[in-house]
């Protein structure tokens, strides 16, 4: 035995290069796998840009590598929020184009001129990799090399990541998490070292991240909390406060260099902890300082009174700052992760956002699959050796599931603590049955006696450690547990795999389905309609659709829009929730005074595509309702039994909104009479479809998924619209024929596809 | 509408009711002051309903017809009541004379005639009937809109009152001196208990156990789907087809209570079996207790994790992995 170990195993410091070149290979492979299986979208569909956040952040990036950083930092936008602009730069975070704009430089100084396209589609999948080495250099902080590697490998693939950061999905996420994880990374180091470089260095990553994402306001409370814990724990030190106060003074500093932060980290609730700590800490370590200098009892008791008594007023004041205005409150969205019922009652505009929705369990199991369950065996086991490291990961543990629990997005947060943590516990388990020594049985008398004393005190009585260690006896165990475990790894895998081809692959900008035969059809009904808008409509065009698509109409047919997915001005959005919810006479009134040119509606009926507007319509109600309480209400949209229906049995609000109108006009006519059906919600239509007055019909996608108005112009003899189809239809009996209607406007074939 | 053949039944007596009482608004506003009832409240029966309600008005009159008899069982009506009795008092509150505006409540147990009359079957109700002289459209009263889901608060009341009348109200709540005193009450008491017990519980606090304890409970609590009951208010079970309890909800972005408890006693199960194998096997002593120990908490773990594989298909039914023995 001992010479078969002897010539495969070399004496650990001698293999010690060949370790280390095995490391980097191992990471290597991590990083390629990582990016591999972000590229199905790519694979299956194009190079395309994905969903819609993306698509500003697109556009934001052509604008910077087009006209220079300087004018991109002054960016008015004048093609958004129709008649309001935005002042772009200087609301949004620039890290992200600003990294791809570098990366685009930088290939073109080595003569590689690449089309800012893919590397904005690529971008993502890159960073997934740097991902994934960040997260080697943070597990093996917390453990050793060997979970280290195990959590690299998780974070690469899991899918909780990968949900954000497919090729395509080029949205702040996918260079956050990268910097999140670095960032921790340097704040660990930072803490243990005691050292201000380090210190220094977190601070510069943080500045970036706060460029980036505005999810730093994770870090911004997770480091001073972290901090007070330890404080708490009586384990202050010096180290500690070289770290913090470094990292905070620095960070805080160049985090206000962002414009869109500006003097936020000293004028909102969300920053004050950070500030509340770094006080305090400098009071205990003030305290910390005069205790060694004067040893009398009396002083102490003053000290600490005087303490207590800084502390409360520095408290009393930051309440009374909050109170008088000075210091903002918790602004709505980080305000809803705890009191979770207020931002469906008063900020509809966030609740209707489907990712800020509350997190059913099998997400999580989608997301993490057998991690989620390693997860709290990591946490313990952090409980065991409880360095101040691991203090840090128990308390992100705790609250990073808090807040994936409330949000599904924020299980983007939580997947990089999962993997650390779960991969902590797999190695722990690999450690003690990969050993290939196994111990002989000693005899039980004196074993008992002599060991337990020895090792008592080391594991501070930690429950399940106090007996020393021993090893496994016997091969057929190790055999099974590693086989086991294997398997279970083999598993998570696969999961991931299929999981990322699945469901996180689709670009949602274009669909894909299935035909009878098995072979994938396309449906590109999108792309289809914004290419018509920036055909056929003239470029100063202004068009109104709900916020959702205002960045892919930007994007995509590059059109002025009323409203997009930068909710900033829920008014707005709630002047056109009204002009959606009304009926035709409000709602012109409307449209003209925002002089919109065209209307476009998503409309799933025909193809069974639930997400169009028609399922989204109850939030542009109650956005409305928020602002004009006495003109929409979500009630009458509800039949007498409070069901939303759309058949024959709808209100007579519903029938009469605009909105209905718009998604169901002529669809009767594609169906035998009588026979109209709307496929989403499982409905027989009336035959008699609506009557538009003040619309016309310009443009219906092959699969009737958008559907482009034109806002009629004033009737030339100064009539209402009503006033005038009412007086055509009335002289013009017969001679319309089903088709003249259709004439004015181009569209695509009308088939009904079962 | 239904109201109206009532009203215009009423009509043949319009002439008589007039003579008799000329100064009926006085007696309302006396009543509504008076401490029956709610402040500012009307407690209303058959008889003064129909006084109140008979054309010609000078007044515009709010009225609640409800059922607070616990035999009826309306949730509603009693969750509804404060709200209304809150809308009454802030009226009261600035316009001790009524100025025009009286709040009633007619309740099922002393106006059953008048529901039967009504043809009302459901409860709460709640009328604004307008000043008016004759009986025409406009001046019909009008129905509110209750949201059956939620409690309707006072202000959205007070919103559609001010829509449908001349009368703008504004909502005071009674500032709620019990809760302030509660929660100083439970601040100096929480502090003086921490004080005396500090030497008793300061072990505890400091026991790595406890707070190991904590926070895997914690952790498990909210990976477990916790958070999403809380929001949405799931049922605990749900009576299936056939008389039986259903305790997995079917769909992938669905749950239970019980379900979440059931997954999340799993996933405890799981990670403790997983900290068995790597810290308290190798800690064992005698060598067949311990291979006997790890071939079992080895199979416990395959056999849960394949439970937890298999419910998961249930819920997504198009997952194509799973783990023997159990394969759903």
């Amino acid at each position: 035995m001992s010479t078969v170990k002897s010539i495969l195993f070399k004496d650990p410091a001698s293999t010690e290069s060949a370790r280390t070149i095995l490391r980097v290979v191992i990471l290597l492979t991590i990083a390629a796998a990582a990016v591999a299986s972000r590229l199905f979208s790519v694979i299956r569909f194009e190079s395309i840009i994905h969903e819609f956040d993306p698509w500003f952040n697109f556009r934001a990036s052509k604008y910077l590598v087009k006209n220079g950083f300087f004018d991109f930092w002054n960016w008015f936008d004048d093609r958004t929020w129709y008649p309001l602009g935005r002042v772009t730069g200087g609301t949004l975070y620039p890290g992200l184009m600003v990294t791809s704009g570098a990366i685009w430089h930088a290939l073109r100084m080595i003569s590689l001129p690449v089309d800012i396209r893919n590397i904005c589609v690529l971008l993502a999948p890159g960073f997934s990799g740097l991902t994934a080495f960040a997260t080697y250099l943070f597990t093996k902080e917390m453990k050793d090399s060997g979970a280290g590697l195990l959590a690299a490998a998780f974070m690469g693939i899991a899918p909780g990541y990968i949900s954000r950061s497919v090729a395509g999905s080029y949205d702040n996420e996918a260079i956050a998490i990268f910097l999140l994880m670095f960032t921790f990374y340097l704040w660990i180091k930072a803490a243990k070292l005691g050292s201000a470089m380090w210190g220094g260095l977190c601070a510069l990553f943080y500045f970036y991240m706060v460029s980036a994402w505005g999810g730093y306001v994770f870090i911004t409370n997770l480091i001073p909390l972290h901090v007070f814990v330890l404080i708490l724990m009586g384990r202050y030190s010096g180290r500690i406060y070289v770290a913090y106060s470094s990292w905070y003074a620095l960070g805080t500093l160049a985090s206000m260099q962002v414009p869109f932060v500006g003097f936020l980290p000293v004028r909102t609730s969300e920053h004050m902890a950070a500030l509340g700590i770094f006080g305090l800490i400098q009071l205990v370590a003030f305290v910390d300082f005069l205790r060694g200098q004067v040893p009398s009892k009396q002083f102490n008791t003053l000290l600490r009174a005087l303490v207590i008594l800084i502390t409360v007023v520095a408290f009393t004041g930051l309440v009374t700052l909050t109170v008088t205005g000075v210091i903002a409150p918790w602004s709505g969205r980080f305000y809803s992760l705890w009191d979770t019922g207020y931002a469906k009652i008063h900020i509809p505009i966030i609740a209707s956002v489907s990712e800020h929705q509350p997190t059913a369990w099998p997400s999580f199991f989608f997301d993490l699959n057998f991690l989620i369950w390693l997860f709290p065996a990591g946490v313990y086991l952090c409980f065991r050796q409880l360095r101040d490291e691991h203090v840090f990961i128990i308390v992100y543990s705790v609250m990073a599931s808090y807040f994936a629990g409330v949000m599904v997005r924020l299980m983007l947060t939580l997947t990089p603590i999962v993997c650390v943590a779960a991969a902590i516990a797999v190695s722990s388990i690999f450690d003690t049955y990969l050993e290939i020594d196994s111990p002989e049985e000693q005899e039980e008398d004196d074993s008992k006696k002599s060991k337990k004393e020895k090792v008592k005190d080391t594991t501070g009585g930690f429950l399940s450690s106090k007996a020393p260690f021993i090893g496994i006896y016997s091969v057929s165990s190790k055999v099974a547990v590693v086989a086991a475990f294997s398997v279970y790894l083999i598993l998570f895998v696969l999961h991931c795999t299929w999981v990322t081809s699945n469901a996180y692959s689709s670009p949602s900008v274009v669909l894909a389905s299935r035909m009878p035969d098995g072979s994938q059809h396309i449906i590109d009904d999108f792309r289809e309609a914004y290419y018509w808008l920036r055909k056929n409509t003239p470029y100063d065009a202004k068009i109104m659709s709900w916020w959702d698509y205002g960045y892919q109409i930007g994007g995509m047919a590059d059109r002025t829009t009323l409203v997009d997915n930068n909710t900033w001005n829920n008014t707005h959005i709630a002047t056109v929730g009204k002009a959606m919810a009304s009926s035709e006479e409000v709602s012109y009134d409307i449209l003209r005074k925002h002089e919109v040119d065209y209307v476009l509606v998503i409309f799933g009926g025909l193809l069974g595509y639930s997400g169009d507007d028609i399922n989204k319509f109850l939030w542009m109600v109650r956005i409305a309702e928020g602002v004009w309480p006495a003109e929409v209400q979500e009630r009458k949209f509800f039949t007498s039994r409070g069901e939303y229906k759309i058949d024959a049995e709808a209100t007579d609000t519903m029938k009469n909104s605009l909105m209905y109108k718009m998604s169901y006009y002529k669809y009767p006519s594609l169906f035998p009479p009588g026979q109209a059906q709307d496929r989403v919600r499982g409905a027989r239509l009336p035959s008699e479809g609506p009557v538009l007055h003040t619309l016309d019909e310009a443009f219906t996608s092959e699969n009737w998924i958008v559907r482009i108005y034109k806002v009629k112009d004033l009737d030339e003899f100064g009539r209402d619209h009503f006033a005038v189809s009412a007086f055509e239809g009335g002289k013009k009996k017969g001679k319309k024929g089903g088709l003249a209607g259709r004439a004015g406007g181009k569209r695509g074939r009308r088939v009904v596809r079962i | 509408m239904r109201l109206l053949p009532f009203l215009t039944a009423f009509t043949s007596l319009l002439s008589l009711s007039v003579a008799q009482k000329p100064h009926k608004y006085f007696t309302f506003t006396d009543l509504a002051s008076s401490s029956k009832g709610a402040k500012g409240t009307v407690l209303l029966n058959d008889q003064l309903f129909g006084e109140l309600t008979t054309a010609p008005r000078n007044y515009t009159s709010v009225i609640l017809f409800t059922a607070l008899d616990p035999r009826f069982g309306c949730v509603l009506c009693r969750d509804f009541q404060p709200e209304f009795d809150i809308l009454g008092s802030s009226w009261h509150k600035e316009h001790p004379n009524g100025d025009g505006l009286i709040f009633g409540v007619l309740d099922f147990s002393v106006g059953k005639g008048t529901f039967q009359r009504l043809g009302m079957s459901t409860a709460p109700i709640l009328m604004i009937f307008p000043p008016g002289n004759t009986l025409s459209a406009e001046n019909a009263p009008k129905k509110f809109d209750f949201n059956p889901n939620d409690i309707t608060p006072a202000e959205a009341v007070a919103r559609w009152v001010t829509t449908s009348s001349k009368h703008t109200v504004t909502i005071h709540r009674p500032f709620n001196y019990v809760k302030l005193f509660t929660f100083i009450g439970g601040i100096v008491g929480t502090a003086t208990m921490s004080k005396l017990a500090y030497p008793y519980i300061a072990p505890a606090l400091y026991s790595r156990n406890l707070w190991a304890a904590v926070s895997l409970v914690a952790v498990l609590l909210f990976t477990s789907g916790h958070m999403f009951n809380h929001i949405r208010k799931v049922p605990y079970v749900v009576q299936g087809r056939g008389g039986g309890v259903s305790y997995i909800a079917s769909g992938f972005s669905n749950q239970f209570g019980l379900e979440t408890q059931i997954v999340a006693v799993v996933y405890a199960v799981l990670s403790f079996s997983a900290i068995a194998l790597c810290l308290k096997m190798p800690r064992m002593e005698s060598s067949g207790k311990q291979k006997i120990a790890v071939m079992a908490w080895n199979l416990v773990l395959l056999v849960l994790f394949s439970f937890l594989m298999s419910i998961f298909k249930m819920k997504n039914g198009a997952y194509p992995f799973f783990l023997p023995p159990l394969i759903a």
